[in-house]
Parts: C-alpha cells; structure tokens; sequence
C-alpha cells in the first residue's frame, strides 16, 4: 500500500503550514518525518488522520484519491497516536489494548469486556508480547514508566490492524536506551509489513534506523529519501533537495 | 462478569429492603398483616391509602431520582472525563431549579407535565452551555468544572432570588433548596417517567462509546466513536435526566457526583458497567437517605439533600484519597 502526498498545502489563519508538499510513504517502511518546530509535521499527520483537511491538493492511497474522505472513513487506514496523549485514569494494560480493538470494528459491535471471546483475548496478548509488555498486562497504563507506556500505546495502536501507524514525537522525554529500544521495534514492526511514520528530532537514532526520511522546512519538503550523515544539515536548509531517486 | 452480577443482585435485595422500610414505617404505624394486606389490596381504606397514595409514590419518587440523578452524573464524568461532573455541580440542574422557583412563587402557572418538561428543557440549555465548553479542545476538567459552578451559582442565585422577591420563605422553599420527597403523590412521579426512559434510549447505545472517551478526543475519534457527537449525546440524556430529578424532588446534592465514583469502586472502570449499576446504586443511596430524612426526627422530617450531603461527603473524601 501506498500514501502518495501530491502538492498538499495547508492555512491556518492566513499562515502557510504546509506548502506543496510531495511525498510517498509505503508500508513494510519505517518512515521518519523530521523537522524543526512548527514545520508542519504535527499538521501533516492530522491531515492523514482526517483530522484536517488540505486546503489545496491532497493525497492518494494506492492511487486513489484520499482527500475528502471523512475523519471516519480515513481511521479504516491510519491509526495515530497524539503527541501529547495521556493515559485513560483506572485502564490496565490490557484494557487499554483491547479497546484498541474497537478500532476494527463499527464501535456498536464491539465485544461486552464481560464476553470477551477467545480469540479477541488472544489477540490483545499476541499483540502485548509483540511489543515485549505482556508481563505488563494487568498493571495501571498511568503507573508505568514512559517507555512502557509508549509500547502499551504502540500495542493500542496495533491492535486496531489498520495500515499504517502514525506516530507524533511518541518518543520525546525518554531516554536513549529505551528511544533505541523503540526504534528497533519500530522497524520490526514495519519490516512486517506495517507502514510506521513516526516524527522524530532524534536525527542520530533516525539516521540509525529510518528506512525513509523525509524532512519538512518552514512547511516545505526539503529532502526525501534514505538517511544519511548529513542529515543535520538539511534539518536546517530552505533550499529544496530531492533524493536522486526521485 | 461475576463481580458485576454480584453488586447487582446485592443492589436489588437492598432496594426491596428499602421500599419495605419505605412502605412499612412511619408515623402511622402498620402491623405486618394491615401492611400485607394493604400491599395486596385487601385491607381497610385507610391502609390503603397509607401505602397506595402516600408511601409507595414517595418511595417511587426516591427512585426515580436516585437512578436519573446517579445515572445524570456518569454520563457526565465520563463523556467530560472530569470526576467532577454532576448535574447540580455543572448548573445542568439550574435551569430546572430557575422554573421550579418561578412555579413554587407562582409566576408560572402550569400542570406537573408542563412543570417538568420545562424544567427539562431549562435543564438543556445548561447541558448545551457544558457540551460547547466541553468540546474546546484543551479545556482542562478543572476550567470545565469551574464554568460549571460558575452557570450553577448563577441559577441558584437566580431562584433564591424569585423565591425572595415572592416572600416565599415557608418550608415549601427549604424544601426545594435542600431537596424533598415530602407529599409526592402520583401525579408528580408518572410525567418524571417518560423523561427517564428518553435518558435511557439516549444512555445505552454510548455505553462502549463512551470508553473510548476516555482515551481523549483525539484518539477516540480514531477509533471511529465520533467524540463530539458522543459528548453532546451524553450530556443532553445527563440534562434531561438531571431537569427531571430537580422537578421531582428540588435541589438534593451530593448523589450525582458520588455515585459514579462508588460504583467504579465496586465494579471497576468500564463505564458500561458503572453506568448501570448506578441506576440502582443511586436508587438505593437516595431512597435510604429519604427513609432517614423522614424516620429520623418523625414526625418532623429534614429535607433529603441534608442526608445525602451527611453521609456523601464523608464518603467522597474517601474515594478522593484512595481512588482519584
């Protein structure tokens, strides 16, 4: 599957945020989205969410337009977790996951937690072991450290089976080794087959273990492509480069 | 599931008890086989009307406004995810409290069905004020939760005021403010009933919708409940179930706001839970509080809202400590 973003821009209040931004994102990628503050990224992924609309251009999943689709209809591809998302008060672990659950489902239909079948309870465990807490399952989401919050939410966001995994400076406020720790689940995540794009200012731990980057400058994309060493440079730079293989 | 039917099952026994009490006791006292034959409809007129008109509406009253005033304050807590929410806090029950001031001093001259439905129609207003705040994202519980004292100080002082103006200072008027059951009769109880129903029609089908609230709006909206609409839903069904209560018994404090948290506390934090059984948690709480508001000092009685508020806020600062 493929997220083609074909000359998106976007205004708020009169300012540019995002300006005739081209780019693709793939799934079986990690793809990492990096930027100063208030170069769009934030802006970028409500946008795929269907939080925001573009005001001009937009976006093609597969080919096909994705532009006006509802808030609804554009959860059945994305799932995203907010930068500044705060634990549900009370919610276990598993709780948390299982409602991530719902995600797959109209919401109607989701399963009573007081008849959880087999394969839904199995489900939300396969899912905790995948992002290495299920010995976590029954403790407090608000009682855990921010890594292990960070893969509970991650769990959350796989259980709903969608696509692709948006993910806004999930990573802020740890420390290395569990950033590290992260990314390396990131990218085995993606190189399962799931489309991960995650905004980051980590430029080492990006250039690390990013399959893609792409950089946003002032609401412009000023570099795509794989990572490299000079990438703290572009992080900075106005002037518009494309990777060769563009 | 077991935990659940447990307290339900509990809940019902102790609801059985309190209706015997309600019906049983009292100033006029009733042996047990003038009581049974008056609940079977056999007995002498005066039995009769003892528990057919006088005790049984009464007891009825209590629990038609323990299960709306209990169910009122969930929906809100959960739908604002702030621990504050209740209907009297957050001036939902305000407007109702400005039309029934207005009724007791006279000004509005209409039947019990007109009386509550426009105490359920002021109700909404404060439910639309809430629902539009509640929906800023951002909004912090405790900015929520201070427009909300905010709008139900203003009511309060808008009825205490046409109670003042009418020189109405007679127990009628402590009544209303603190909250009563004293001499309802049928015909104050049957048009609360429909607007119980409309809380429920609108309450049930958020029960799982409601959960995902919890995650904030943001990512409920990615699980595809619809958060605004969700929000604005719950606090409409809050508001008519809160407009009915005030037009039933008046100002009684305390039970929206507690039981939410008791409930959570006895069958945990799935609002599909906690929201059913504070329908009869909060029939159970209320109906004994009106049993000691009119047992106690019999053959005087004290307005409800002063036992709720006795026995709640004891209990709030303890789940304030151990639970939030």
């Amino acid at each position: 599957m493929m997220v083609n973003l074909e000359a998106l821009s976007f205004i708020r209040r009169g300012k540019s945020v995002l300006n005739d931004v081209n780019a693709v994102i793939t799934d079986g990628a990690l793809t990492c989205l990096v930027g100063p503050n208030g170069s769009g990224k934030t802006t970028l992924l409500s946008i795929l969410a269907g939080e925001l609309r573009a005001t001009s251009g937009g976006f093609l999943i597969d080919g096909r337009d994705a532009s006006a689709l509802s808030q609804k209809e554009a959860t059945r591809y994305f799932s995203i977790i907010p930068q500044d998302v705060q634990p549900p008060p009370h919610f276990t672990v598993f709780e948390l996951v299982l409602l991530g659950r719902m995600g797959r489902f109209q919401p109607r239909k989701s399963a009573f937690w007081w008849r959880l079948s087999e394969g839904e309870r199995n489900a939300v465990h396969s899912y905790l072991a995948r992002c290495q807490i299920e010995s976590l399952s029954q403790r407090r989401v608000e009682e855990l450290s921010g890594g292990e919050q960070q893969r509970a939410w991650l769990a959350f966001a796989l259980a709903q089976e969608k696509k692709f995994l948006l993910l806004d400076e999930t990573l802020d406020g740890l420390d290395i080794i569990a950033k590290q720790s992260f990314f390396r689940l990131l990218k085995d995540i993606a190189s399962e087959g799931k489309g991960v794009l995650l905004t980051s200012h980590d430029l080492d731990l990006v250039t690390q273990f990013a399959d893609k980057v792409i950089v946003l400058n002032g609401g412009k994309v000023s570099y795509e492509g794989p990572p490299h060493a000079k990438l703290r440079f572009l992080f900075f730079s106005t002037d518009s480069q494309r990777s060769p293989c563009q | 599931m077991r935990r659940f039917l447990l307290v339900a099952g509990a809940l019902v026994a102790i609801l059985l008890l309190g209706m015997l009490i309600g019906i049983a006791l009292g100033p006029v006292k009733l042996d047990f086989e003038r009581l049974l034959s008056a609940i079977l409809g056999r007995g002498d007129a005066s039995a009769h009307i003892l528990v057919w008109d006088l005790r049984l509406p009464r007891v009825v009253a209590a629990l038609l406004v323990g299960a709306c005033l209990g169910m009122s304050g969930c929906l809100l807590q959960s739908s604002t995810r702030n621990p504050l929410g209740d209907p009297q806090l957050f001036g939902l029950g305000g407007g109702a409290a400005v039309v029934q001031a207005l009724s007791i001093a006279g000004t509005l001259r209409t039947g019990s069905w007109g009386l509550i439905a426009l105490s359920v129609v002021a109700s909404l207003i404060g439910a639309g004020a809430i629902a539009l705040f509640a929906s800023r994202q951002g909004i912090s519980p405790a900015r929520l939760a201070l427009i909300g004292v905010s709008l139900s100080a203003l009511a309060t002082a808008a009825a205490t005021g046409i109670l003042a103006e009418a020189r109405v200072f007679s127990q009628q008027s402590l009544y209303f403010v603190g909250g009563s059951f004293a001499n309802r009769g049928w015909s104050d109880v049957i048009p609360a009933l429909p607007f119980l129903g409309i809380g429920l029609v609108l309450a049930l089908p958020l029960m799982s919708r409601l959960n995902a609230l919890a995650l904030g709006d943001r990512v409920a909206a990615n699980l595809g409940t619809e958060p605004k609409k969700t929000r604005a839903i719950a606090v409409a069904a809050s508001g008519v179930l809160g407009g009915a209560a005030v037009a039933v018994a008046g100002l009684v404090g305390f039970v929206g706001l507690l039981i939410p948290h008791l409930a959570r506390l006895l069958v945990g934090h799935d609002i599909r839970a906690i929201l059913i059984i504070s329908i009869p948690l909060g029939a159970v709480v209320t109906l004994f509080a009106d049993q000691a508001a009119r047992l106690v000092f019999m053959p005087s009685e004290v307005p409800v809202g002063l036992v709720t508020a006795l026995v709640g806020a004891p209990l709030m600062i303890y789940v304030a400590r151990r639970v939030l």
